[in-house]
């Protein structure tokens, strides 16, 4: 039975992940939200689900993210997942299909978590040639997304962002920006989340997610657990800013997996996820005026992190304040520019 | 330096929870102690499938109570971790892990009671392919039986204890008084996937032959010879009424060799 979907490009905004509690109410009640997406392993049977996600694929432009792939593995892309992996690509015709630079099971055993790789050059050959097999069966270019890590392997010889990097010059892949285990790993382990992004090619990036992360505390160690469980907090929302500050728009998605809420609060982060790529955007525009003389654009301030922090409930708005004072200061120059040229 | 595959090996079964020697050569985390991360990883792995499995057997999760079923759960996770990446396939060995497992010999109805339940998972997992009505059996003047192709969620279990008694007294918040003293006696149960839920149905031993022949694809003829061995007086055409009734035939093929 031939498919008849209809051609549904993914718009350059925000998309909220699909999850099952949600179905009979994006059904009934067909929201607006950008795009779904939706974890490949979960729609490879035939549940009520499958169905229902047949139905939504009709209206919402679709991505695919595969979480068990497991293209970082030693020995090799499990070929029966990838069979499955390819029909439900066939099935859906999703726009974008993603998944992780990470390993999920050995000897056998699937982990049902993604580990971090060494990042060396064996490791990149592998990883080059599980991504091309995984492209050439599909047919298509794949998004591959970083990590989020607790822990890292002695003996790398580059970083995750200059493997990444690397990847996308070998097999042509893209890139799936994930903020939040950005700046989940550079809290873990300590390195500078910003500096990790302005490592990645900017072209190559086809999608960004963002997520809440948990705060937990081990002894005198501060973990961030990378649970999807709470909304954006302010510092990753902050990260994103800068992030589409410098690329321009992407694809955003909200991902929650743990304590899913009501399907409103999922769409208002989408809905904030839009505002915030929405006064970038304007402030870019008024930037490249004639008037304003000073080409510069804000970095993209990082909110520091901060153990106390009040969880407020948006926590969003921090990242709107923490663009302004650098329109701010770039007003201020501007005017003190025009002043001078009169 | 450790090929990949060797240290990803090492990892992997100490994340299932196999100590393993020799890990904080191999592994760092900034200033913090980097076995201690470790365990981040082998706590989600643990506390995500046990949730699978909690998912999957929510009554014998009552039954035994949650802090014993998460014990039996990590013990199951260690010994049998997933083969593979589709987490709707894991724990299909958990009911004969549950009847071999220390603790539950004096319960052996609630192994069979995980076996209904992971039928119902299988079946909530099943394609629900439109249904045929009785009629579709008309004007085929063919001399041949025909072979009925049944729902691809039809899941038949036989127990010698009355596990869809034991299930149904365990929905809506229900606990039953005699808990752990239930009687045997043998079920014979249909059930299948209709919309978001499950169906079921009690069978005699000749239904229950009947379309377990039929669902293993032997035929109309020698389903119902099959049923009549068990019960001479076997009711033919109320079986098939019921078959179509409730939407389990699928197909019907004319060609069958016999």
């Amino acid at each position: 039975m031939p498919n008849k979907l209809p051609t549904l490009p993914i718009p350059q905004a925000a998309g909220i992940g699909l999850r099952s509690p949600h179905n009979a109410e994006m059904l009934s009640r067909r929201p607006s939200a950008g795009w779904l997406e939706v974890h490949a392993e979960n729609y490879m049977g035939g549940s009520a689900a499958v169905a229902a996600l047949e139905n939504l694929r009709e209206t919402y432009p679709l991505s695919v993210h595969g979480v068990g792939l497991s293209l970082g593995s030693a020995s090799g892309v499990d070929r029966d997942h990838l069979e499955r992996m390819r029909k439900v690509c066939v099935r859906f015709e999703p726009d974008l299909v993603s998944e992780h630079l990470a390993w999920s099971g050995a000897d056998g055993a699937y982990l049902n978590d993604l580990l971090p790789l060494r990042y060396d050059e064996a490791a990149l050959a592998i990883v080059a040639n599980n991504i091309k097999l995984v492209q050439d069966t599909l047919k298509r270019r794949i998004l591959i997304e970083n990590l989020s890590a607790y822990i890292e392997f002695s003996g790398s010889t580059m970083t995750e962002a200059e493997f990444l990097a690397e990847l996308v010059k070998r097999t042509g892949c893209g890139l799936l920006l994930d903020v939040n285990n950005v700046y989940v790993s550079a809290h873990n382990l300590g390195f500078d989340a910003a500096a990790f992004i302005e490592v990645l090619p900017a072209e190559a990036i086809g999608e960004i997610h963002l997520a809440g992360h948990a705060v937990n505390d081990v002894g005198d160690d501060t973990v961030l657990i990378d649970d999807h469980g709470s909304r954006v907090p302010s510092a990753v929302w902050s990260l994103y800013a800068g992030a589409i500050e410098k690329f321009g728009p992407r694809p955003t998605l909200i991902e929650w997996d743990t304590d899913v809420p009501v399907l409103d609060v999922l769409l208002g982060e989408a809905m904030w996820a839009d505002m915030l790529a929405a006064s970038i955007a304007f402030r870019k525009r008024q930037d490249s005026l004639p008037v304003s003389a000073p080409k510069q654009s804000a970095p993209g301030i990082v909110v520091p992190f901060e153990r106390d922090a009040p969880r407020g409930q948006m926590p969003v708005l921090a990242a709107f304040d923490a663009i302004k004072p650098a329109r701010l200061a770039a007003d201020r120059d501007a005017r003190r520019i025009r002043h001078a040229a009169a | 330096m450790l090929p990949l595959e060797h240290l990803q090996n090492i990892i992997a079964q100490s994340v299932l929870g196999n100590p393993q020697f020799g890990l904080s050569s191999l592994v760092s985390a900034g200033r913090a102690d980097p076995c201690r991360r470790l365990r981040i990883y082998e706590n989600n792995t643990r506390a995500s499938l046990t949730a699978t499995l909690m998912a999957v057997f929510p009554v014998v999760v009552r039954m035994v109570d949650e802090r014993f079923f998460r014990y039996a759960a990590s013990e199951f996770i260690r010994q049998h971790p997933p083969g593979e990446p589709r987490l709707v396939r894991y724990g299909s060995d958990f009911p004969r892990f549950l009847g071999t497992f220390e603790g539950l010999a004096e319960m052996p109805f609630v192994a069979e009671t995980a076996r209904l339940e992971w039928a119902i998972a299988e079946a909530l997992d099943a394609a629900s392919l439109p249904a045929l009505n009785l009629a579709a059996l008309d004007g085929e003047a063919s001399s041949s039986t025909p072979e009925l192709m049944l729902q691809p969620s039809l899941r038949l279990v036989m127990s010698h204890w009355p596990v869809l008694s034991i299930w149904s007294a365990h929905q809506n918040g229900g606990v039953p008084d005699q808990a752990d003293v239930w009687q045997r006696k043998a079920e014979r149960i249909a059930l299948w996937r209709h919309g978001d839920n499950v169906r079921f149905a009690r069978l005699t031993s000749a239904q229950f032959s009947f379309r377990h022949s039929l669902k293993k694809g032997l035929g109309l003829e020698r389903a119902v010879s099959r049923a009549l061995t068990h019960e001479p007086m076997f009711d033919v055409l109320g079986a098939l009424v019921s078959l179509f009734g409730e939407g389990l035939v699928t197909g019907i093929g004319f060609d069958h060799p016999q």
